[in-house]
This record gives structure tokens, sequence and C-alpha cells, in this order.
């Protein structure tokens, strides 16, 4: 029978690597997505996850068993890739928000509907829109939009002021709408003919 | 704007036709992240306000896009390469000495399986069990593997306790070199060989293995003199040292268990 969360945790508390062997197949694809949007490379995403689980098996001890494994996991997932990024030298992103804004003003070639309906453009430009911006604005703004973290638990992780947080987010929405400008104007024309 | 001028703002908002939600303001409200005051006024007023509509619109429009978005799945036989890179660099625990509990089970199991088969003798060794019935036969070859590690571990343990008997039995006489006998090397070593042989001692006793709990608890006090020992021991000292091993024969006894552990090794070799 598979074990549960809560169940694969104490034994993998008493030292049972099998049980902690399930967590990470049930959890590392999800910190993978998380870690690859946080660092917008495959390879560096792959060192995130095995540093979470590294991490998460470390910190066991101090997981609480009523918490939810998978929101407390995600969470050292977070903290490993800013981590990480912080750690890396600094290098340029593959998308700055200048490129992407000068993308977006309007050049007279609004990609067709017929481009867009391609998942993997979205994607890839949603990438490089997150890769653009700064890494506590990023931060913030996967913890709220994809892991449904309210703002003060943002600020606890990434050590702000409730404030702060707010505003993280508030920047990041701004640079994504920017950036996704030309995909959401593309989107309304076709809605419209 | 903080917090409280938000507030403001928002009930002076009821009676001012002018007031319209800031960004920031849609934001906090697709996010639900606003009062339950704020909320209600937001929606009210986006119902009757087109260009405000029209900027929560694009922002939903937005937003709608980044959940369409799906990052790229990792390859097939991601999470057989994230445990096979993973399991190494996880930290072993480091249990009080006394306490098993602390081990990994595999070295738990090692300790407990050797000593088993000290005691009872071949035939209650893991791997003199028996072929497995047909319905085991699926965790034959895990349990062998891990078997094998178990036995190296040993193994390895009493090599390395009977290398170090032997360099100080052999240590040059102080008195040729110099007049103290410069021990760094075998002093980590016996600490690392005191902490291994503690758990596997304890493992010992608990399954009643007499021979081998008696060679452990012999080697113990030696073991931690020559861990604490200065850097350089002298003549004396050294001597003192050499004569305990002498007199409770350890090396003999370390030799004797390790080959006995080396046998069983190639007649699990041979079976297998």
């Amino acid at each position: 029978m598979q074990l549960d969360d809560a169940a694969a945790v104490a034994q993998a508390r008493a030292g049972d690597e099998d049980a902690f062997r399930v967590l990470v197949e049930r959890h590392g694809r999800g910190i993978y997505r998380l870690a690859y949007r946080m660092t917008g490379k495959p390879e560096d995403a792959e060192d995130v996850v095995q540093e979470t689980f590294v991490r998460a098996f470390k910190q066991l001890a101090r997981f609480e068993e009523r918490s939810n494994f998978s929101t407390w996991l995600y969470r050292i997932g977070f903290n490993c890739a800013i981590d990480y990024m912080r750690a890396r030298p600094h290098r340029e992103s593959p998308e700055t928000m200048d490129v992407l804004e000068g993308r977006s003003q309007p050049t007279g070639q609004t990609p067709s509907m017929d481009d867009l309906v391609y998942a993997g453009q979205i994607s890839a430009r949603v990438q490089a829109a997150l890769v653009g911006l700064t890494e506590q604005e990023r931060a913030a703004f996967l913890m709220r939009h994809y892991h449904g973290c309210s703002i003060d638990e943002i600020g606890e992780e990434l050590g702000l002021k409730t404030n702060a947080a707010k505003h993280a987010v508030f920047r990041a929405v701004k640079k994504m709408r920017v950036a996704l400008r030309p995909f959401v104007d593309a989107r309304v024309e076709s809605v419209a003919e | 704007m903080n917090d409280v001028g938000r507030i403001a703002r928002l009930k002076g908002a009821r009676h001012d036709v002018t007031w319209h939600p800031t960004e920031d303001d849609l934001v906090l409200h697709f996010y639900e992240e606003s009062s339950r005051e704020e909320h209600a006024r937001v929606g009210s007023h986006l119902e009757t306000c087109a260009p405000c509509r029209a900027s929560w619109l694009d922002l939903c429009d937005t937003l709608r896009l980044v959940d369409e978005s799906t990052a790229p799945e990792p390859s097939e036989g991601f999470e057989r390469v994230l445990w096979a890179r993973l399991q190494p660099a996880l930290p072993k625990p480091r249990a009080p000495w006394w306490s098993v509990a602390g081990l990994l089970p595999i070295a738990a199991a090692a300790a407990a399986a050797v000593v088993i088969g000290i005691v009872v003798g071949p035939r209650a060794w893991p791997w003199h069990r028996p072929a497995p019935t047909a319905p085991a036969a699926a965790a034959k070859s895990e349990t062998a593997a891990r078997e094998r590690v178990l036995r190296a571990a040993l193994g390895e343990h009493l090599e390395t306790t009977q290398t170090l008997l032997v360099e100080l039995m052999n240590a040059p006489d102080a008195d040729v070199s110099g007049g103290s006998e410069d021990l760094t090397f075998v002093r980590t070593t016996a600490g690392e060989l005191l902490s291994s042989g503690r758990l596997y001692r304890v493992t010992a006793r608990q399954n009643g293995d007499v021979q081998f709990t008696r060679i452990l608890d012999d080697l113990e006090p030696v073991l931690v003199d020559v861990a604490h020992a200065p850097e350089k021991m002298d003549r004396h000292d050294l001597q003192s040292l050499r004569t305990r091993i002498d007199d409770a024969s350890l090396l003999f006894k370390v030799r004797a268990m390790s080959n006995e552990i080396r046998d069983l090794e190639k007649k699990s070799a041979i079976s297998e």
C-alpha cells in the first residue's frame, strides 16, 4: 500500500530512506517545476531540486505533523532556489525586462492567434517574463500565483515586511502585464473578430 | 499607499464618483487579499465603471495566460536519476553512540545481520538461508545486494582495526624516533573506529553475541586511549598500550574475526 505523506514523513524521520524516497518520487516533479520557474534553466532546476530534498531531509525533525508536507516542502524549495540564484555568479537573464518591454511595443506585427495557439510559445514567454523579474519579485509572484501563499506568508518566507511583500507582488504583476501584452492583445482581438 | 490610507480611500469612495481602484487594488482584488469590505467595494465599482472593468479584464487575461503556461516536464526516469543523485548526498543521522535508533536502517541491519551470524553460526547468516521460494524471489537480489554491503562494512571495520593494532605494535621504538612517537594518523583512525565500534557493540549485545561483544569491549578502552593520546606518545605509554593489546590477544582475536567474515564473503560469492 502506498504511504501517504504523513506516514512517509514519520518513517523517514526514523531514518527510513525508502520512506523518504516515496516523498521524493511523489513531489520531485512539482519541485522541479517550481525550481525551473525560479531559475529558468533545467540544469539549475535539477540542482535546486536536489538541495531542496537534502534540506528537507535534514529538517524533517522540525516539520510539524499537523502541517501540510507539500506546502512545507515547497517553501524549502523556494528558499533553495533563492539561495541558489544568489550564490551563483551574476549573469545576464535570457530575457531582460528591457527586451521584453521593447517587444511589447506596437510593431504592427501583433502575433496572430494562430501563432498563439501553441501553448509552448505562451509558456516560453511567461518563463521569459518570470526570468525578467528580480529574484524577490519572482519568488513572491510564484508563491502567490501558483502556490496560493498569502501576502503574510510570502513576507514571512522571504523575510519581508507585509507591505514589502505586497509591493513585490505588485511589481511582478506589472512586469508580467508588460511582458505579456502582445499575447493578451492578440487574444482580445481574436475574440472580437 | 499604506493599508490605512487605502481603506480610508475606499471608505470615502462610497460617495466619491471620481474614485477608481488602482492597478494594485485590482491585483489585491484578484488574489482576494483585500478585506471583505474592500473586496465588495471594488467588485461593485467594477460593475458600473467600464474603464476599470476593462482594466480588470486585462489583468485577468494576463494572469490567465500565466495559468496556461506550463513548466517543462523533466525527462522520463527523472525520479530514478534524482534519487540516485540524492541518496549519497543525504546526511547520515548522527545518533548518540549508545542508541541504535539513530542508525540508518542499512547500518543497523548490517550490524545486526553480522552479529546474529556470529552468535548463532553460519546457518543463521542471511546469506546462508535456504533458497527463497518463488514469492520471495523478487526480493532476493535486493537482499543479496544489501547483505554484500553489510558484509563489506563489517569486514572493513575489522580490517581497519587490525591495521591500527599492527601500526601500534610495530611503531618504531620511541628511543629510536627521538623520544616520542607521532600517532596523529592512528589517533584519528582510532576515533573513527571507536564510533562505529560502539554501534556494532550495542547491536551485538542486543543480539546476545557474547564473543563479538567481548572483543569490542576489550578494544574500546584501547581505542579510547589512542584516540585521546597526545600527539607525541612517550615510550612508557606506548609500551603500556602494547602490553594491553598483547595481553588481551586483541590482534589475534580481531584477525580471527576478520578472517571469518572474509571466508563468509568468499562462500557467499561462490554460492551467488
